[in-house]
């Protein structure tokens, strides 16, 4: 997948982001939303959101951030109709949230994935496409494709009870795509799921944008939001604190950063003596660190290539083979 | 079995009662609807109006309203309201309920060991146990499925993966309900034919020939031998030759005999007959004389008669009073050796419908009452007259038996009779000369021992025209355990739409028992309104226990205290009356066991008004949970 080679290039060449841009078409709209949980008194426990304004628009990928209790699960739940605002409005689809019929084009994946455990994959599948009152050659149809989109082939006749986390999440997202949904939303999508999961998940996200969906996910997990959200919206006990896109959020504007291949110490003193040149502060030429995640899936992908005990190389050793699945992507 | 008026009913009776509209199921059920609609607005508005203000309340209990009627219930899918039954099915199955079957299957094994094998009605006892023991499982187990999913999804989250698809809350309702009622019936199906097998096998039994002797006139009299606590006398008639066959029959015992037959001098005893029946009566009315001969509406009631037979459902007119007291009476009595009788008239009796060479049979099961000793050894005579109800003149001379208390005895109507029709004494035939073109017939009881009287109720004597089979009867009696449990379900998914687990089960037990306690309740209301002394509501029974003052004394307190007693006592016991009265009447469906027992065919008018006063609440806790789950946050 496009993805593949790390997030350097999003934050350097930020304006010809591989996306296709969105449109202006609003797909998820709050105005002025808040929620406030009460006792059974009626008596106010917390105000879990207030006044929150955003618009979702049709093929973004949208990011709800925010520490844990900063109200991203509660706006989550309010445009699902799963709560129901305590003053303000959600519009989906400009429908209200609360109107079961927008559920017809929405898929969503819960923050753990709440299934039900007698059930084995194809039966868990098949019910929710029946949900959608999918027919039956609808149905079998959908549901071979998202086993084999999600790698559950070989324990698709097992019941969920046996599964382990990572696999119990994978069902999770094939019964949220079931009915191939216009609009993804994804409540920690990462959780539970090792490196590769999380990566291939990642690159799911991003594969679901590229066929023009709208994906809205809220997570804690910083680096998987940078990875690859759009635009983000930062809550913090309630209220919006940040909104717009990743690129300019996080683009440092006074600082410029240049990435080259093959260069000589002489060619990198020769640069640096360019830009004292021109009035700028060499901060640092150095040679770039890899991620751990790229560490370790290169190492899985080479294990799962040539089985057997690796011979544990240097540093310097995982760095090039980086990037040369760099390069070779 | 003693049966009331309200029994007879036919369905369109029951529903309509033409004589007295006020009483009928319709209005009760009208009533109730318009009730519960009237109270779910109103607390939903109160809800939302508290929610979201006194206008926008208004506009959210409109759109609930505007929602179900054009959205939800004509967008209902069958392929999803299936497949969250299918789902509820499942869920059940892989919980492994099916076990209880199992358990009641060894039940069965081990019930031969407790059930009285001395008792006087094996088939009874039998009977009324299986159907009992299904009965409480079944509903038992219902309360527990119903009411602990739904919550338990919504606690497990599992809800959030239905509702975020397009499922109307009607179909998660739906769904369950049939889901469990799926779940019933698949053990109901199996408990109901380990029943029968139960019943059937454990009345089967065998006896041999001990002592059989020739009594010289071609006739054999001898004794069976004592198996299963019992043994029989019997008698063959035909004198039997060396290659011949002779068949007999033994004397009645513990509710059935055996038929006899000598093949070759030796003797087989057949399989016991008579012991499970499906008795299809076919009831008169009935009419009493007095001791003059003047004609009375009721016998002459020599006891507590009509305290016993409880309040019926009056429906409406009984909440509101305009239909009150008790209403129902057991039996009346007819003074012996006077020109006291009971007379019925039948129906439809006409040679199609009896067709037994023999005559017609009919039963009875007579009370007597005595006001001397009299004559201990033989029982109370009484003599029954066949006669025309046009031509009075047209009578039988009276055919005389013995009274048997407690046991159900038969009797034949022959079709050929000694009579007289007014002008002279000659064979009259039952069918041209007693009974009307129109088929009607009556038939005169009296007592023939003077001093001693003979009761009955309209449904101590019938005509029996015909039989169904045992096992027919018993599947209907299945039939109405099943109407129980889907009402039960109902009610079970219905709170578990808004209350937790544990509470919804109990508040659906709480609804089932006070369906129990119904007649109860009626009766404390009855003894309020006429102001009779009868230890009182709640209130005043503590004070009474608490004082150690009898039940029927004026209550020895000052005034004030007795108008406040009183006050909350008649403000709980209406509200109590008012709740029981709209509550489904269980205990009159569990009561249909009791036709199999005693024998009787289940009327279907009867299974009718149990099946429509079931689907009626199955409605109204249909809708009650729609509004519940609609208007819930989910993730609350």
């Amino acid at each position: 997948m496009a993805t593949e080679p790390i997030a350097v290039a999003e934050v350097s060449v930020g304006d010809s982001a591989p996306s296709p841009s969105p449109s202006s078409q609003v797909v998820i709209e709050t105005r002025n939303l808040s929620k406030v949980y009460r006792d059974f008194w009626g008596r106010k426990k917390v105000a879990a959101l207030k006044s929150l304004d955003i618009e979702v628009r049709k093929g973004e990928i949208f990011g709800l951030l925010g520490p844990n209790g900063s109200g991203k699960s509660t706006t989550i739940k309010l445009i699902l109709g799963l709560l129901f605002p305590t003053s303000g409005r959600v519009l989906v689809f400009d429908k209200d949230a609360t109107e079961t019929s927008k559920n017809e084009r929405i898929g969503y994946l819960p923050e753990e994935s709440y299934l039900y455990k007698f059930l084995t994959t194809d039966e868990t599948l098949d019910f929710y496409g029946r949900l959608f009152d999918l027919s039956g050659a609808e149905r079998k149809r959908r549901v071979d494709y998202l086993v084999n989109l999600v790698g559950l082939q070989n324990a698709r006749h097992r019941q969920l009870r046996e599964y382990s986390k990572g696999m119990t999440r994978r069902v999770g997202l094939a019964q949220a795509l079931i009915n191939d949904p216009d609009l993804i939303l994804l409540d920690e999508p990462t959780t539970g799921l090792d490196p590769i999961g999380s990566r291939e998940m990642k690159d799911l996200i991003l594969n679901l944008r590229d066929q023009g969906k709208t994906v809205l996910l809220c997570s804690h997990q910083l680096a998987d939001v940078q990875d690859v959200c759009d635009r983000v919206a930062i809550l913090h006990q309630g209220e919006l604190k940040e909104l717009g896109r990743v690129s300019d959020l996080l683009k440092v504007q006074d600082v410029t950063e240049v990435h080259a291949r093959g260069l000589t110490d002489a060619a990198k003193d020769e640069i640096a003596e360019v830009i004292r040149r021109h009035g700028g502060t060499v901060e640092s030429i150095d040679n770039p660190t890899a991620t751990m995640e790229d560490l370790f899936l290169n190492i899985v992908r080479e294990s799962e290539r040539r089985p057997g005990a690796r011979r544990v190389g240097t540093a310097g050793d995982a760095g090039d083979k980086n990037s040369n699945s760099g390069a070779a992507n | 079995m003693t049966l009331q008026p309200e029994d007879f009913w036919s369905f369109a009776e029951w529903l309509f009662r033409p004589q007295a509209f006020f009483e009928s199921a319709f209005l009760q059920g009208v009533v109730l609807v318009v009730l519960a609609i009237l109270l779910g607005l109103l607390v939903g508005y109160v809800v939302s109006a508290v929610r979201y203000g006194p206008s926008e309340g208004f506009y959210a209990v409109a759109r609930a309203v505007r929602d179900f009627v054009r959205f939800d219930l004509p967008g209902t899918s069958t392929r999803r309201t299936w497949a969250l039954a299918r789902l509820a099915f499942k869920e059940a199955i892989r919980r492994r309920v099916l076990v209880v079957v199992g358990m009641f299957v060894i039940g069965l094994l081990f019930a031969g060991w407790y059930l009285d094998p001395r008792s006087s009605d094996p088939a009874r006892l039998y009977i009324s146990f299986v159907l009992t023991a299904t009965n409480y499982l079944i509903l038992l187990l219902a309360l527990f499925i119903s009411t602990f999913s739904l919550p338990a999804d919504i606690k497990s989250r599992t809800i959030y993966t239905i509702v975020t698809k397009p499922v109307r809350a009607t179909e998660i309702v739906l769904g369950r309900m049939l889901g469990f009622v799926g779940v019933g019936t698949l053990m109901l199906v199996p408990m109901g034919i380990a029943s029968y097998f139960f019943v059937t096998r454990g009345l089967r039994h065998d006896h041999e020939v001990v002592d059989i002797k020739d009594r010289g006139d071609g006739r054999f009299e001898g004794k069976t031998s004592y198996d299963q606590f019992h043994e029989h006398t019997l008698s063959i008639d035909q004198p039997a030759d060396a290659k011949g066959e002779a068949v007999g029959i033994t004397d009645m015992v513990r509710g059935h005999r055996h038929l006899v037959r000598q093949i070759e001098g030796k003797y087989y005893i057949g399989e016991p007959t008579g012991a499970l029946r499906a008795r299809v009566p076919s009831y008169g009315s009935l009419i009493f004389t007095d001791r003059a001969g003047e004609i009375k509406t009721a016998g002459i009631d020599v006891g507590n008669e009509k305290i016993r037979g409880g309040h019926g459902s009056a429906g409406v007119a009984r909440l509101v009073g305009v239909a009150q007291g008790a209403r129902r009476l057991e039996h009346g009595y007819m003074e012996g050796g006077t020109l006291g009788s009971a007379i019925f008239t039948f129906d439809n009796v006409t040679e199609e419908r009896y067709r037994d060479e023999d005559g017609i049979t009919m039963e009875m099961s007579l009370r007597a009452y005595r006001s001397i000793k009299g004559d201990i050894v033989s029982g109370l005579n009484g003599s029954i007259t066949l006669r025309n109800p046009d031509n009075k003149q047209i009578e039988s001379t009276p055919i005389t038996f013995v009274v048997q208390e407690y046991e159900i005895a038969e009797e034949k109507l022959p079709r050929e009779i000694e009579g007289t029709d007014g002008k002279e004494t000659r064979k009259l035939s039952l069918f041209d000369d007693l009974v009307t073109d129109d088929g009607r017939l009556d038939v005169i009881i009296k007592c023939l021992d003077s001093e001693q009287y003979l009761g009955t109720s309209v449904s101590n004597v019938y005509l029996r025209p015909a039989e169904t089979s045992f096992a027919w009867n018993l599947a209907k009696s299945y039939g109405s355990i099943w109407l129980q449990m889907v009402m039960v379900i109902a009610f079970g998914v219905m709170f578990s739409t808004f209350l937790s687990g544990p509470v919804a089960m109990v508040a659906t037990f709480v609804c089932v028992l006070l369906g129990f306690a119904a007649e109860q309740i009626y009766d404390i209301r009855y003894y309020m309104d006429r102001g009779e002394s009868m230890g009182g509501g709640p209130v005043e029974s503590m004070v009474r226990l608490l004082r150690q003052d009898a039940m029927t004394t004026q209550l020895d307190v000052d005034s004030v205290a007795n108008k406040v007693i009183k006050t909350v006592d008649s403000i709980a016991i209406y509200a109590l009356d008012a709740i029981a009265t709209s509550l489904p009447n269980l205990p009159k469906m569990v009561s249909t066991a009791e036709y199999a027992a005693s024998g009787f065919d289940i009327f279907g008018s009867l299974l009718a008004r149990h099946s429509v006063a079931t689907l009626g609440y199955v409605i109204i806790a249909f809708v009650i949970s729609y509004f519940f789950l609609k208007t819930r946050e989910i993730a609350a």
